[in-house]
């Protein structure tokens, strides 16, 4: 057990900062709103209905620029803003041509402007248009460039429009960015926010798994009967007297103490404290007391490494390393501060 | 200072015993999703031919003028490779049709036999095919949203993968397997939705992370006195 300890509170300061940052941004992020980070709660309700394709004449495939069609994924005649035009999918990414006569179709600044002041159902005005080439921290799931449209609202909200097709790629706003910030300090991914695979991570996950496995082996040597004593309405359990012994061998008080009851908390309840730097986790070695029982418990290992073997054999022990057993008669400690 | 490390330290084996074991959860289930790279999750190890490209089809019955006439209501008609071959692939509202070029006749909804060799083609792997089901109501859960119906086929492989076919389009919809599915329990227990999966916002979870929070600011607290060693020397300096 004392080794056991000695993990918990080893791995606790090493890697004890990140485990509460994981906490902490794991609830940050559970309490932010997801219509809110999404940016739904202020975009328009999306229009279902895809437009039909007209019925004049239009390219076919085959009459397209056969240079553009090579290492296409799929080529489709679809609607865009109200015109057909041919989606030809690659593997680095979409261009659209004109089905009438196979220009280039592309989303200009002023298209932007428009498919952003549709998608956006909030008060803010228009405050700025940025032109975008390759990703941003903010983009960072599309390729290909795109219009960042940045409204003047509360929130800062960004829509980023596809230069190429127009569609809404990325509704942005503070709550995002709020969101963002800690997702990133979830998965200690600082450069590029995305990788929950990164080395860093899983090393510190490794270590702190031990500190959850020390922890719950220590929870079951932690608690004992005496603990639940509080959901006992009758209180019953045996009184065991505890006899306090001054340094000239005085006894100058008289404690009636439940059995089970840890001995060094018991005290404190009754106003004896005993000198202690950690609080009664086996670590000092200052609540060293000598007692004297007709069974005196043996020393456990956190004892054997705290107290010299000849004090051990007189009957010293940790007080806060027992339970309450029997009667007993406790030698308190000079220094001891009252 | 003696009294308050007794009461922290008495805080953090309560709240330990309260959401001690939650946190070693969140420990080990976090642990498993960072372990297995996200792409093998994904399946990608499982499929090939899956970045085909398309070509121009050859002595087609018909075009996409003919299909434009023949189903008013297209939104969208695509050319798309299925197994390698063109197919126009035909969106209207209410569903979408696969039309062979080279005879101009409907192919989908597809049977089990092409739905089976469209799976053999993207099975990246020499095990066979244990099961074809096609699914119309009561989705399993690991398809999640996607829209039935869908045909599902089951490998006879170590890992019980099982590759998701849209009879109206021919395409790979989804592919599972073991790991993955390990992954969504892992993700089940991270974010304590154990229905659905999915709200990683329920009120449970808040409670246990301020729990947890909490019980994390006690055990930090505690590391100032449970290092007496170096206290002893700075007390005995001063």
């Amino acid at each position: 057990m004392p080794f056991i300890r000695k993990v918990h509170k080893w791995v606790g300061l090493l890697i004890g900062i990140q485990v509460f940052l994981w906490l902490l941004s794991g609830l940050v992020i559970s309490l932010l709103d997801p219509a809110k980070v999404s940016g739904q709660f202020l975009a328009s309700p999306a229009q279902l209905s895809a437009q039909n394709l007209p019925s004049g004449n239009l390219l076919e495939p085959q009459e397209l620029a056969q240079d553009q069609l090579e290492e296409a994924l799929s080529i489709g005649l679809v609607m865009n803003r109200g015109k057909p035009v041919y989606r030809i999918r690659r593997s680095d990414g979409v261009i659209l041509l004109d089905a009438v006569n196979g220009s280039l179709v592309v989303t200009s600044q002023a298209d932007a402007v428009s498919i952003a002041g549709q998608d956006y159902s909030g008060d803010g005005a228009i405050a700025s248009v940025e032109r975008g080439t390759a990703p941003d921290m903010e983009t960072r799931n599309h390729r290909g460039g795109y219009w960042r449209v940045n409204f003047a609202d509360d929130v800062n909200t960004s829509l980023y429009i596809s230069a190429v097709d127009g569609r809404v790629l990325e509704r942005r706003n503070d709550y995002w960015r709020v969101r963002d910030f800690f997702w990133m300090l979830h998965i200690m991914d600082y450069p590029g926010r995305n990788d929950f695979n990164n080395a860093l991570l899983i090393g510190v996950a490794l270590i702190a798994i031990w500190l959850g496995l020390s922890g719950i082996i220590m929870l079951f040597g932690r608690f004992t009967r005496h603990d639940f004593y509080f959901l006992n309405v009758f209180q019953v359990g045996k009184m065991k007297v505890i006899t306090l012994v001054d340094a000239e061998g005085e006894s100058v008080r008289r404690l009636k103490i439940r059995q089970g009851a840890n001995l060094f908390l018991a005290l404190a309840e009754q106003g004896t404290d005993l000198p202690s730097v950690c609080g009664g986790g086996g670590d000092c070695g200052k609540c060293r007391v000598k007692l004297e029982s007709p069974n005196l418990p043996e020393p456990n290992p956190t004892e054997q490494g705290l107290i010299p073997k000849a004090l051990q054999r007189q009957g010293f022990r940790l007080a806060c390393q027992h339970h309450v057993a029997d009667d007993l008669r406790l030698h308190l400690p000079k220094n001891r501060s009252q | 200072m003696r009294k308050r490390a007794i009461y922290i330290r008495l805080l953090h084996k309560w709240l330990g015993l309260l959401v001690g074991l939650q946190v070693l959860v969140w420990l080990s289930s976090g642990l498993y999703m960072v372990l297995l790279d996200i792409d093998f999750i994904h399946g990608d190890s499982l499929v090939k031919n899956m970045q085909q490209t398309v070509t121009m089809p050859q002595n087609s019955a018909i075009d996409i003028s003919d299909l434009r006439t023949r189903y008013a209501d297209a939104t969208a008609i695509t050319l798309t490779p299925v197994m390698g071959r063109p197919l126009f692939a035909v969106s209207t509202p209410n569903e979408t049709l696969l039309i062979d070029p080279q005879s101009g006749k409907l192919i989908s909804p597809l049977d089990e036999r092409t739905a089976r060799e469209i799976a053999r083609f993207h099975f990246n792997g020499d095990a066979v095919i244990k099961k074809a089901s096609l699914i119309t109501s009561d989705p399993p859960m690991e398809i999640q949203t996607r829209r039935l119906p869908l045909w599902r086929i089951d490998f006879n492989d170590a890992y019980n993968t099982s590759f998701y076919v849209d009879p109206f389009t021919g395409t790979l919809v989804t592919r599972r397997f073991q790991y993955w599915r390990i992954f969504d329990f892992m993700w089940m227990l991270h974010i304590m939705d154990y229905q659905e999966r999915a709200n990683a916002h329920s009120l449970l979870l808040k409670s246990a992370q301020v729990t947890g929070l909490l019980f994390c600011i006690s055990g930090l607290w505690l590391l100032f006195y449970s290092f007496p060693g170096r206290r002893r020397k700075a007390a005995d300096k001063s």
